[in-house]
C-alpha cells in the first residue's frame, strides 16, 4: 500500500545558522523549566538570564555576518529557511529590543509588584519568533512565526493584572491580531493558488518567468497579505489598535512593541514584497504608495492633538511606519537599506523613549499625561535632557540618527521617482516635529506654578533604578553617535540587503 | 482509491455493528421489561439523593484552562498521526524530533500543574 | 464473519469503474447532513444545536475520506469535532443562560442570518464551480496520511517545531490571563 522507500531522506540543517534562533528559543523552555521546578526564584534571575540570552544572540550574530558576506546567503530544511545580510541585521535588532525591554521589565516589575518570569518567557518566545519571520523562506514559515512573536505579544500586554487598561489593550489588540492574521493566511492561500508555491524563492522565480493571464487571484493575494503585515506594523487604515494598546500595555512592553514587533514585521514586509513579489513590483507599488502617504499624514496629524504622551509616541510610531513603509514602496536595494538603517534607529530611539516614559509613568504606571512632563527639565534635568534628545532624534533633526534615518527613505523615494510621495513625507516630518516640539516646551519652557500648588508634588518623578538608566544612557549616546558618525549603521544596512536562495 | 475506500469500510461496517448491537439489546430491552412509572422512578438521578435546583449550572470561568489544554493536546494529536503513519521510516530523526515537540509541549502541562491550575476549585 | 460477508458483498459494487457505493454513501451523508444542519438552526436549545453541529462536522469528515483525503478528514474530526465543539459546549457551560429554549435568539436575527447564508452560499458555490466545474478527483491517487507525514518530516520540520513552540506560548499565555492574583 505504502509504495514510499523505507527511509526519508532528512533535511540538511544548518546548525550553526539556527543558533541566534535555539537561543532564544532554548532560554525560553529553560527559564520556563526551572521556574516550574524551584517554586521561589531569586528575582534578578529572570530578568538577568534574558539579557545574557539577548547578548549571546548578538555574539552569535557576528561570526555568522562574516560566514554570510564571505559565502553568500544560504537555505537550508529544504528551502523553509534561509539565512542571509537582512535576517542577521533584523535578528541583532531583535536582540538588542530582548535586552532592553528586559532591562526595563525588571524595574517595572519591581515597581508595580507584579510576579514576572512569563513576561521573559514570553519575551524570548516572541523574540524567537520575530527571527522565525526574519529568516523565513516560505510563507507558511512566515506565518508561524508571526503567529509566535503576535500571540506572546497579546499576552505581555494583558501582564499587568490590576490595570484594566491593560486587559482591555490585550483584548483589543488581540481580536484584531486574529483579524489581520486570518486576511494574512488568506492572502497566503490566493498567492498559493496562484502560483503553486509556498517557498519564496519558487513564488519569485514563478512571477518573474510566467505570464499570467488571469492575475485577478495573485492581486487578491497581494492584497491581502498587505492588509495582513499592515496591521502588524500599524499602517493607516489599520493602525486603529496602536494608540489604545501602546496607552494601556505595561510600558517595557510598549518598548518591544515599537521596536522589536515593528522590526519582524518590516523584516517579512520586505522579504515578501520588495524580494518575492519584486518582479511584480509595478503592481503593489501603488498600493504601498498609497498606504504609506496615508500612514505618515495620518500617524503625524493625530499625534498633534493627543494629551497623554504614551498616545503620542503610539501616533508617532505609526508615522514612522509611515517612513518605512516610503523605503519600501521604492523597491530597490537602496530603499531595502534605508528601511534597515530605519529600524536600527528607531529600535535605539523608540527603546529610550519607552524606557524614559517607563520612569516618568511612577508606580501604577498611569502618569502619562503631558501633565506628568511639565518642567521636568528643571527638576530632573539629565532624564529630560536624555528625552529631549530623544525626541529630536524621532523628529528627524540634523546631527541625530533620526535625520540619518529619515534622509535615508526619502532618498530612495525620490531616486525612485517617487517625488510626490517624498514631499508628502517631508511634510508630515515636519508636523511630526510639532509634536515633539509640544513635549519639549512642556519639558523646558512650561514650569508651571512648581512651588504653589500642592499637584505639582504629586508629579514628582522618582530616581530612575539601574535599568531604565542604562537603556536611556546607551540610546541617547548611539543616537548622537549615529547622528555623527552614520556610517557604520548605513554601511551595515547596505551589505544587509536580503537575497533569495531557492530551495 | 478502492483499496483506500475498502480500508475505511471496514470502520464503518465495524462502528455500524457497534451501534447495531448496542441498539439491538436496548431496543429489545426496552420492548421486553414492564414499564410502571412512578414519579420517583422518572426523576433524575443525581448520587442517590433528590436533585436540586436547575438542571442549569454555570460552571467556574477558572477551568477554561481545561477546555484550553484540551484543544492545545488535540493540536499535538493531529501532529503525531502522520508521524506515526511511517514511524520507521523517519527513524531516529523522526523520534527526535517528535521528542522535542510533545516536551516542549508537556513542559507547558508541568507549568501549569506546577502553578496550581490542575486543582478542583 | 458477517463484517467479512458484507465487505465482500460491498466489494462487487466497488470494483470495475462504477463509483456507485461512493455515490450511495455520499447521498446518505448528505442527507444526514442537510437534515442535522437545519435542526441545527432551527432548535431552540443551544446545547442540542452544538450536538447537531457534530453530526454536520462528522459528515463532511465523511466526505472527505471518500473523495480520498484522509488525513483532512482525520483531522476534521480531531479538531472541529473533537476541539472547536468542545470549546462551544464549554463557552456553553462556562457562560450565564438559559440552557433551554430561548426564544429570542430566533427572532430578530433570522432574516439577516437567512441573508448571510445565502450570500456565502452563492459566493462559496460559485467561486468553486467556476473554478474547478467539472473537473474530476484524481481516484487512482488518494491523498495518504503518510504522504503528509512525509512531507512534514522532510520540508516542514521547521514549521512543526515552531507549532509546538507557538503552542506552548499560547498555553502560558491562557494561565497567565486566568491567574486570579
Amino acid at each position: 500500500m505504502f509504495a514510499q522507500a523505507e527511509t526519508v531522506a532528512t533535511p540538511e540543517v544548518l546548525w550553526w545558522a539556527l543558533v541566534p534562533l535555539l537561543v532564544l528559543a532554548g532560554a525560553a523552555v529553560l527559564l520556563l523549566t526551572v521556574a516550574s521546578l524551584v517554586r521561589r526564584l531569586p528575582e534578578w534571575l529572570p530578568a538577568a538570564w534574558t539579557i545574557v540570552a539577548g547578548l549571546a544572540v548578538l555574539v552569535s550574530v557576528v561570526p555568522l555576518w562574516n560566514e554570510v558576506q564571505d559565502d553568500g546567503a544560504r537555505s537550508f530544511l529544504a528551502g523553509a529557511v534561509g539565512i542571509d545580510g537582512s535576517t542577521l541585521f533584523v535578528t541583532a535588532l531583535l536582540a538588542v529590543a530582548v535586552v532592553a525591554t528586559a532591562l526595563l521589565s525588571r524595574a517595572y516589575l519591581t515597581r508595580e509588584d507584579l510576579p514576572g518570569v512569563e513576561l521573559y518567557v514570553l519575551l524570548l518566545l516572541s523574540a524567537a519568533g520575530g527571527v522565525v519571520m526574519a529568516s523565513a523562506n516560505d510563507l507558511i514559515v512566515l506565518f508561524l512565526g508571526l503567529e509566535l512573536l503576535s500571540i506572546a505579544v497579546y499576552v505581555m500586554a494583558a501582564l499587568h493584572l490590576r490595570r484594566i487598561q491593560s486587559q482591555e489593550a490585550a483584548l483589543k489588540y488581540f481580536v484584531l491580531g486574529a483579524f489581520a492574521s486570518a486576511f494574512l493566511l488568506y492572502g497566503i492561500a490566493l498567492v498559493y493558488g496562484a502560483t503553486g508555491a509556498t517557498g519564496l524563492a519558487r513564488i519569485a522565480g514563478y512571477l518573474s518567468t510566467t505570464i499570467l493571464l488571469e492575475d485577478g487571484m495573485l492581486m487578491a493575494g497581494f492584497g491581502l497579505l498587505l492588509v495582513g503585515l499592515g496591521f502588524k506594523v500599524a499602517a493607516v487604515p489599520f493602525h486603529a489598535w496602536a494608540p489604545d494598546v501602546y496607552q494601556g500595555a505595561p510600558t517595557p512592553v510598549v518598548a518591544w512593541m515599537a521596536a522589536g514587533v515593528k522590526a519582524a514585521g518590516f523584516a517579512a514586509l520586505l522579504r515578501v514584497f520588495v524580494l518575492t513579489f519584486g518582479s511584480w513590483s509595478g503592481e503593489w507599488q501603488p498600493a504601498v504608495w498609497g498606504l504609506a502617504i496615508l500612514t505618515v499624514l495620518g500617524g503625524s496629524v493625530v499625534a498633534v492633538v493627543q494629551t497623554d504622551v504614551k498616545r503620542m509616541l503610539a501616533y508617532s510610531s505609526i508615522a514612522h511606519a509611515g517612513f518605512l513603509l516610503v523605503g519600501v514602496q521604492a523597491a530597490s536595494d537602496r530603499g531595502t537599506a534605508a528601511v534597515l538603517t530605519y529600524l536600527g534607529v528607531y529600535t535605539l530611539l523608540a527603546c529610550g523613549s519607552f524606557a524614559v516614559v517607563t520612569v516618568v509613568g511612577g508606580a501604577g504606571d498611569d502618569r502619562h499625561g503631558i501633565d506628568a512632563y511639565r518642567g521636568l527639565g528643571a527638576r530632573r534635568p539629565w532624564l529630560a535632557g536624555a528625552f529631549a534628545v530623544l525626541l529630536l532624534g524621532q523628529a528627524g533633526v540634523p546631527f541625530t540618527a533620526g535625520f540619518v534615518a529619515k534622509f535615508g527613505v526619502i532618498a530612495a523615494a525620490t531616486e525612485g521617482h517617487s517625488y510626490a510621495l517624498a514631499g508628502i513625507a517631508m511634510v508630515s516630518a515636519a508636523v511630526a516635529a510639532f509634536v515633539y516640539l509640544r513635549i519639549l516646551v512642556a519639558l523646558y519652557m512650561e514650569d508651571r506654578h512648581l512651588e504653589d500648588d500642592d499637584e505639582a508634588g504629586a508629579v514628582e518623578v522618582d530616581p530612575a533604578p539601574w535599568g531604565p538608566r542604562i537603556v536611556i544612557t546607551v540610546s541617547v549616546a548611539l543616537v548622537l553617535v549615529l547622528g555623527v558618525v552614520p556610517g557604520p549603521l548605513v554601511d551595515l544596512a547596505k551589505d544587509a540587503v536580503p537575497v533569495l536562495v531557492g530551495g | 482509491m478502492s483499496e483506500f475506500l475498502r480500508s475505511w469500510l471496514v470502520l464503518v461496517v465495524f462502528g455500524g455493528l457497534a451501534v447495531a448491537v448496542v441498539g439491538t439489546f436496548l431496543g429489545l430491552g426496552s420492548l421486553l421489561r414492564p414499564q410502571r412509572a412512578t414519579e420517583q422512578k422518572v426523576m433524575n438521578y443525581e448520587s442517590g439523593v433528590d436533585p436540586q435546583g436547575d438542571r442549569w449550572s454555570q460552571s467556574n470561568i477558572r477551568y477554561y484552562v481545561f477546555a484550553l489544554m484540551f484543544v492545545l493536546f488535540d493540536v499535538e494529536v493531529v501532529f503525531i498521526f502522520p508521524w506515526a503513519a511511517r514511524l520507521e521510516a523517519y527513524g531516529m530523526f523522526g523520534l527526535v524530533e517528535m521528542a522535542i515537540f510533545i516536551f516542549i509541549l508537556a513542559l507547558g502541562l508541568f507549568y501549569a500543574w506546577r502553578k496550581r491550575l490542575l486543582r478542583w476549585i | 464473519m458477517i463484517a467479512m460477508a458484507a465487505l465482500q458483498g460491498f466489494d462487487s459494487l466497488m470494483s470495475g469503474d462504477t463509483v456507485v457505493a461512493q455515490n450511495i454513501a455520499f447521498g446518505i451523508l448528505a442527507v444526514v447532513m442537510i437534515v442535522a444542519a437545519l435542526r441545527m438552526v432551527t432548535t431552540g436549545n443551544v446545547v442540542h444545536a452544538a450536538l447537531y453541529l457534530v453530526i454536520v462536522l462528522a459528515g463532511v469528515a465523511g466526505i472527505f475520506i471518500l473523495l480520498g483525503a484522509e488525513f483532512v478528514g482525520v483531522t476534521q474530526v480531531l479538531v472541529y469535532i473533537g476541539a472547536i465543539v468542545v470549546l462551544f459546549l464549554f463557552g456553553i457551560m462556562l457562560t450565564r443562560g438559559a440552557l433551554g429554549e430561548d426564544e429570542e435568539a430566533d427572532t430578530e436575527k433570522r432574516r439577516m442570518a437567512v441573508l448571510v447564508g445565502v450570500l456565502v452560499l452563492v459566493v462559496t458555490g460559485g467561486a468553486v464551480l467556476d473554478s474547478f466545474g467539472d473537473a474530476a478527483v484524481n481516484r487512482a491517487a488518494p491523498s495518504l496520511t503518510a504522504e503528509i507525514g512525509d512531507t512534514i518530516f522532510s520540508q516542514y520540520i521547521v514549521p512543526f517545531e515552531a507549532v509546538s513552540v507557538l503552542l506552548l506560548a499560547a498555553l502560558i499565555g491562557a494561565i497567565v490571563v486566568a491567574r486570579k492574583d
